[in-house]
């Protein structure tokens, strides 16, 4: 494992790494000799060249690192004694070393990038805490990646300009970012947050700690993305450029150099050297009013303040009475912005508030009489202000409020001044606007069916401002008043006299329309854009389709229903309201994504949907997809809920295809496959005219390019559902695939959705675009929480499910092999021997379902090799990004050490392990940490004979039993480390078995002398023993269903 | 004699001149604010017929190479029919001590003055400043204004002349102060005289910090202490400090905000090539600000 980082060198970023034991691969890196003349030592565990290309081999970008050879930084680290502290428990248990930590240099290998990789390695590392297995990301090069997003942003938004700099004997044009304004505090507040790392690197021969201001770090920084994002987005790579770059000597004029260099690769401007330093003086000379006002150390801001309200007037007449705007002029510090001093102060000398924004010995005066000049240019009214000897503001009326809200404003920001308008303007989802509104009437029903998403309905369009519906009267009234800015019912309305003219003669020209309901439900959604570019104010329906909508909406409640007929499970009250809302939109076609936490029973409530659904809609299949680590459960639950539908598992070299699939199919009433298959067999699968299509961990077809993605899309049902245990609706970028699954056009093209909804939202922050989806995917995603008040109620305090996973086909051949070995050594053996081999024998095989490695004892990948593990990583995906803890027991002390090894490599995280080796002190300190809500690591692992009994670990709100002790009593104590007196939340235990293997047979041997178990099965797994050579082949054999063919995830 | 006077007259072609300052307006009148057309009046009221609008051509071709403002006079070199550019020479008759302390004090009565001037802008009335107290800005006599060239034409004002007038004229837009620095006085001098009013300010105080602005942090030890040294998770991205990144509508608003740039000689013209610039860039900015690696292809 390797965590990377990454600190500013010579004004570049350099990348250098921390490597823990099991990664290093230095046998000479130890004897490594002091490089001549350098003063640091060799980090002792500092991931080596080879580490370093190893793991960035790993991540799957396309690096080069700049020299093949070892080249060596000076890292000044926190020191214990003669060891640098690793920077993450992850490397190393921290030093107990009782020495005062110092700062020490220490030589590391480092490896530079082109700026085009490093811009490449940053977006990878942003908001993630590996970039592969085993390759982490360090706080510092997390820091990087947002100081790069804050460069893309200055760029995106412009806020930058074109310079000339000497660089020792030659002229470099540049892009310069120029921090004013909201910038400059961004730039404050980044640097504040720059982990020390960032900048604690030195040259080799340096002798004393660096000092460098973070603030400069960052600048620089910036500087240097901002010029290369430009530059490369700008440089031309034509043929006719290239030739143009040949002959360099042959422009015109140095402007046409300096012009040509800001779009070069490497910014060199050619020309006469006396020249371009007179350019340089000139360019300075131009930026010059910008740079005045990016170094003052407060801006000056313009705040629309409006008419005071009359009392006692209403109606929309009433924006006679008064109709005085003011727009007043503040100073606001650049270190302190709540301080807004009006600036009649500044003209008053010594005034209190003045000695607080001229304490740096700056001319307030000056400044603001040349900012009020340079904004003048912007906005004439100022310069009537100025003809004021103490200007302080200036009136307007509401023509020219609406033009300053509209225009000027928008100017003045973007010139770096501060501009506070009022919060009905500046909210804009709930800006009141003129708009239209359908409204439909709903057909009569006619029996109660017959009714879909197809039906035609009549609508009608009005007119409507703030919901409410508008007469062509009080319209004409509206246009005669003439104001762009109008109050009604004591609300500022913004309207154009076209705007209204245009709503009069839509609204003259209308006619009653007809719609399916699917655009129906479209338009009051807001999917649909209305005519003529109005605002769309949704539907008002009555009728069965009014409450149709009200349902969508979540304003109605829908019929409950009750348990369907065959349906073998007892739902809890919350599973009925899930199962009933799935119901309900199945009944219109509609698809819907049930999101509910990890353990609420998503499975159970899909069940009981497909029962009702199989008997309703003519026995048709439904085609279930989900990892291949779940085929297995999926197929357990189904024959526990719904025992009578009949379940085919489409998986193994065995599965039929075509024609053949399609009449076998046909007989089922559900088909598990996986997302692999579901791209390789689309052919065949497409052959089917399914009832409904349910995806399992839709989270699988985030990514609408993948080819899983593109092949459920494409696969005809009657409905869709879509099943995850994380919270989709926060991650706008995925939820279009899933949408686009669930319910096709809703969100429009990708392309329209990116520029709607994704740009919007993400980038430029606008709480409409995020309302306007909301309101879209809001009716069709379901998410309980298991902390909800309502579903907390209903759950018992441990909720206990047995997971059953599969085997890859390593292991299941690994299995076989046990197996033969013991039935042949079975036959000749008697008594004491009999006994031992069959308690070998045992172990052997828990260990291969636990995984190959553990039981071939070999070092190798952990990763894709066992059923379980994968199943496990799924799991605890989930519990770690829902900020859930969890604990994991094995009763094998090697597998927990495989385990924390895969947790924290997959992660990032470190995962503590207790095992029998662990002295007691260092367990207090695992437990205490553990506890320590909200900071410890959120995954504890456990061997079940040292941490089975007298621990508490309360925080702990997930306990997974990785292998089974055949004793129940042994999991339930073990279990019960997370019941201890302080355990406030619902428990969640997660028993995970091998299906067709001894674990599920063993497993159903349990369940079945529950009552008795304790007795019958004593302390340990002797009685196993007991057993007649029959009986036993019988519970060691190795069923069909466990066979898997193929490694569980590697099938893409 | 005849031959002699044809030949004096017969127009002579220019030589070609590459990167010469051109003007950036290609018809009607040079210069967009008042003051620029006000001294490009002054030119015209010199009666010089045939020779303004040859002027003009060669201002518009970039036949003038090089134009130095000083004060009092202006220095410019121009191509013409011969190897070696003509250099032309125009003096301004310069205001002294008392004027200026006449002027300045005048001036700076009504905010509106400095508040202009200090932003780089000319104030409308300014001339009535100047005529209150019985100056005027622009040459308007003659004898203000010296004018000469070294070619063979022997009417005074050339078209060399003319031509370095009339970008004159245009620069004046962009840079009011240059007028002043004409007339004898820097904008350094200007702004100074209003710092002792009370209203400016130490001008060198202002240019210093905006030339440092970035050096003035003192330098910052690193910690000792392990967790501050390395960081806390999230330590970059805990509370959003980015806010919104949009794509502005007008594009490159900065370098339209300070303006042209000052005797600009690229073919392109410098304010639509930055803001094909700007526009391009800002997608790219995008997709970094988002995280996105950006399409190659793109």
């Amino acid at each position: 494992m390797i965590i990377l980082h990454a600190g500013e060198s010579k004004g570049a970023l350099v990348f250098w790494g921390e490597a823990s034991m099991d990664a290093r691969v230095r046998p000479t890196s130890r004897q490594r000799r002091r490089s001549r003349g350098a003063s640091a030592s060799p980090h002792p565990f500092a991931a080596s060249a080879d580490d370093l290309a190893g793991a960035l081999k790993e991540t799957g970008l396309s690096l080069k690192p700049a020299a093949k050879r070892a080249w060596h930084v000076t890292a000044w680290l926190p020191t214990k004694g003669n060891s640098p502290v690793p920077s993450s428990s992850l490397i190393a248990e921290p030093s107990k070393s009782r020495a005062k930590t110092k700062l020490v240099a220490w030589a590391v290998p480092a490896c530079r990038f082109s700026a085009e990789e490093a811009v490449e390695l940053l977006c990878a590392s942003s908001g993630r805490r590996t970039l592969a297995a085993g390759v982490i990301v360090g706080h510092d090069l997390a820091y990087w990646a947002e100081a790069l997003r804050f460069a893309g942003s200055m760029v995106a938004r412009q806020q930058y300009l074109p310079g000339l700099t000497a660089d020792r004997d030659e002229f470099r044009a540049t892009w310069d970012p120029v921090f004013v304004g909201a910038d400059a505090e961004r730039l404050a507040e980044l640097a504040r947050r720059m982990p020390a790392a960032a900048r604690a690197l030195s040259e080799p021969d340096a002798t004393t700690t660096p000092e460098k201001p973070s603030t400069e770090v960052l600048r620089r920084f910036a500087a240097t993305l901002t010029d290369h994002l430009v530059r490369t987005a700008v440089s031309d790579t034509s043929p006719a450029a290239a030739r143009r770059r040949r002959n360099r000597s042959s422009f015109d004029s140095v402007h046409d150099s300096w012009l040509h260099a800001l779009m070069s690769k490497d910014g060199v401007v050619v020309g006469d050297a006396e020249d371009l330093s007179l350019l340089a003086a000139q360019v300075q000379e131009w930026r010059r009013p910008i740079a005045v006002s990016a170094s003052s150390p407060f801006r000056l801001c313009f705040r629309l303040e409006e008419p005071e309200d009359v009392a006692g007037t209403d109606g929309a007449d009433d924006n006679s009475s008064s109709d005085e705007w003011y727009v007043r002029y503040l100073l606001q510090p650049h270190d302190d912005p709540s301080l807004l001093v009006p600036v009649e102060e500044a003209w008053k000398a010594g005034g209190r508030k003045l000695a607080a924004l001229t304490r740096n010995g700056s001319n307030v005066r000056e400044f603001l009489l040349s900012s009020l000049g340079q904004a003048s240019g912007i906005c004439p009214s100022i310069t009537a202000s100025l003809e004021n000897a103490k200007p302080a503001g200036y009136s307007l009326d509401a023509a020219q409020a609406h033009e300053f809200l509209t225009e000027e404003a928008v100017a003045l920001e973007q010139a770096g001044y501060g501009v506070m308008l009022p919060a009905w303007w500046t909210r804009k989802g709930t800006k009141v606007r003129l708009a239209v509104q359908a409204r439909a009437r709903s057909p009569k029903m006619q029996g109660g069916s017959g009714l879909s998403l197809e039906s035609i309905v009549q609508f009608d369009w009005e007119v409507a401002l703030g919901g409410q519906k508008l007469t062509l009267r009080e319209l004409e009234a509206l246009a005669r008043m003439k104001a762009p800015l109008v109050r009604v019912r004591g609300q500022w309305v913004e309207m154009s006299s076209q705007e209204i003219q245009a709503a009069i003669d839509f609204w003259e020209k209308k006619g009653t329309e007809g719609a399916s309901v699917r655009d129906i439900i479209q338009m009051a959604l807001g999917v649909k854009d209305a005519p003529q570019g109005f605002d769309f104010n949704g539907v008002r329906a009555t009728g069965w389709i009014g409450k149709l909508l009200k349902q969508l909406d979540g304003q109605a409640e829908f019929k409950e229903l009750k348990s369907p007929r065959g349906f073998s499970g007892t739902l809890r009250p919350y599973q009925v309201r899930g199962y009933s809302w799935l119901s309900f939109l199945r009944q219109w076609g509609l698809g819907a994504c049930l999101a509910d936490d990890m353990g609420l029973g998503k499975t159970i409530q899909t069940l009981a949907l497909i029962q009702r659904d199989w008997r309703a809609n003519g026995k048709r299949p439904v085609l279930l997809v989900s990892p291949t680590s779940v085929v297995n459960n999926w197929e357990k639950e189904a024959a526990r809920f719904t025992p009578r539908l009949p379940v085919l598992v489409h998986h193994g070299p065995g599965r039929k295809r075509g024609a053949a699939f399609k009449k076998e199919a046909e007989r089922y009433a559900i088909v598990v496959s996986s997302y692999g298959l579901v791209h390789r067999d689309v052919k065949t699968l497409r052959k089917v005219q399914w009832s409904g299509v349910v995806l399992d961990e839709a989270q699988n077809i985030k990514n609408p390019e993948t080819k899983q993605a593109r092949a459920t899309r494409s696969l005809e049902s009657d409905y869709r559902v879509a099943l995850t245990g994380t919270p989709v609706e926060n991650n706008v970028g995925d939820l279009w695939s899933i949408m686009e699954f669930l319910n096709p056009g809703f969100l429009g093209s990708e392309s329209e959705f990116k520029r709607k909804f994704f740009v919007p939202i993400q980038a430029e922050r606008d709480p409409s675009a995020a309302e306007r989806l909301k309101r879209i995917t809001g009716p069709f995603i379901l998410r309980r929480l298991k902390t909800d008040r309502a579903i907390i109620s209903d759950l018992p305090e441990k909720l206990e499910t047995k997971v059953f996973c599969s085997l890859t086909k390593e292991q299941a051949s690994l299995y076989a092999s046990v197996l033969k070995e013991t039935e042949e050594a079975l036959e000749s053996a008697e008594g004491i021997q009999r006994r031992g081999l069959i308690l070998g024998t045992l172990s052997k095989l828990k260990q291969v379902c636990n995984h190959p490695a553990q039981f071939l004892g070999d070092n190798s990948g952990i990763a894709d090799r066992s059923g379980k593990v994968v199943r496990l990583t799924e799991m605890l995906e989930e519990v770690i990004e829902v900020g859930d803890r969890a604990l994991v027991f094995s009763q094998f002390a090697e597998m927990g050490g495989l385990l924390q090894r895969h947790v924290q490599e997959t992660f990032g995280l470190e995962a503590l392990f207790l095992h029998g080796g662990v002295p007691k002190r260092q367990r207090d300190r695992m437990v205490e940490r553990f506890q320590n809500e909200g900071g410890g690591p959120p995954i504890f692992i456990l061997s079940l004979k040292a941490g089975g009994t007298g621990l508490n670990l309360t925080s702990a709100n997930h306990v997974f039993h990785f292998d089974r002790w055949w004793n129940p009593a042994v999991e339930n104590q073990a279990t019960d480390r997370v019941f201890r007196i302080g355990q406030a939340r619902n428990v969640q235990v997660h028993k995970f078995i091998c299906a067709g293997t001894l674990e599920e047979k063993i497993d159903e041997m349990i369940e079945r002398k529950k009552e008795v178990a304790e007795k019958v099965v004593g302390a340990g797994e002797g009685w196993l023993t007991e057993l007649s050579n029959d009986d036993l082949k019988d519970v060691l054999a190795l069923s069909k269903e466990a066979a898997g063919e193929q490694d569980v995830v590697s099938i893409l | 004699m005849s031959y002699r006077y044809y030949e004096q007259f017969k127009p002579s072609r220019p030589r070609e001149a590459k990167g010469g300052i051109k003007a950036q307006s290609t018809r009607g009148g040079f210069g967009e604010s008042w003051w620029a057309r006000r001294w490009v009046e002054v030119l015209e009221d010199l009666d010089l017929g045939a020779r303004l609008a040859r002027g003009r051509s060669y201002a518009r071709r970039g036949q003038v190479l090089s134009i130095d403002v000083e004060k009092g006079a202006v220095t410019a070199k121009v191509q013409g029919s011969r190897a070696q550019p003509y250099r032309v020479e125009i003096r301004v008759e310069r205001l002294w001590g008392s004027d200026w302390e006449k002027l300045t004090s005048a001036l700076l009565q009504r905010p509106v003055f400095a508040a202009k001037l200090l932003a780089g802008q000319m104030p409308e009335d300014i001339e009535d400043v100047f005529a209150d107290v019985g100056l005027s800005l622009f040459p308007d006599r003659s004898d203000d204004l010296e004018t000469d060239c070294s070619c063979p034409d022997w009417s005074n004002p050339c078209k060399h002349v003319a031509a370095v007038y009339l970008l004159l004229g245009e620069e004046f837009d962009r840079d009011p102060f240059l007028i002043f620095k004409l007339r004898g006085a820097e904008r350094e001098e200007l702004v100074g005289a209003a710092a002792e009013s009370g209203i400016g300010a130490d001008e060198a105080a202002i240019e210093a910090s905006a030339e440092q602005g970035a050096d003035r942090s003192p330098p910052e030890p690193l910690p000792v202490d392990p967790v501050q040294f390395w960081g806390q998770e999230n330590s970059g991205c805990e509370e959003d400090v980015h806010g919104a990144a949009r794509i502005p509508t007008v594009s490159a608003a900065l370098p339209k905000q300070l303006g042209s740039f000052p005797f600009w000689r690229g073919q392109e013209s410098f304010v639509p090539a930055l803001e094909e610039i700007y526009r391009r860039a800002s997608s790219a900015g995008l997709d970094a600000f988002l995280g996105e690696r950006r399409d190659q292809s793109d």
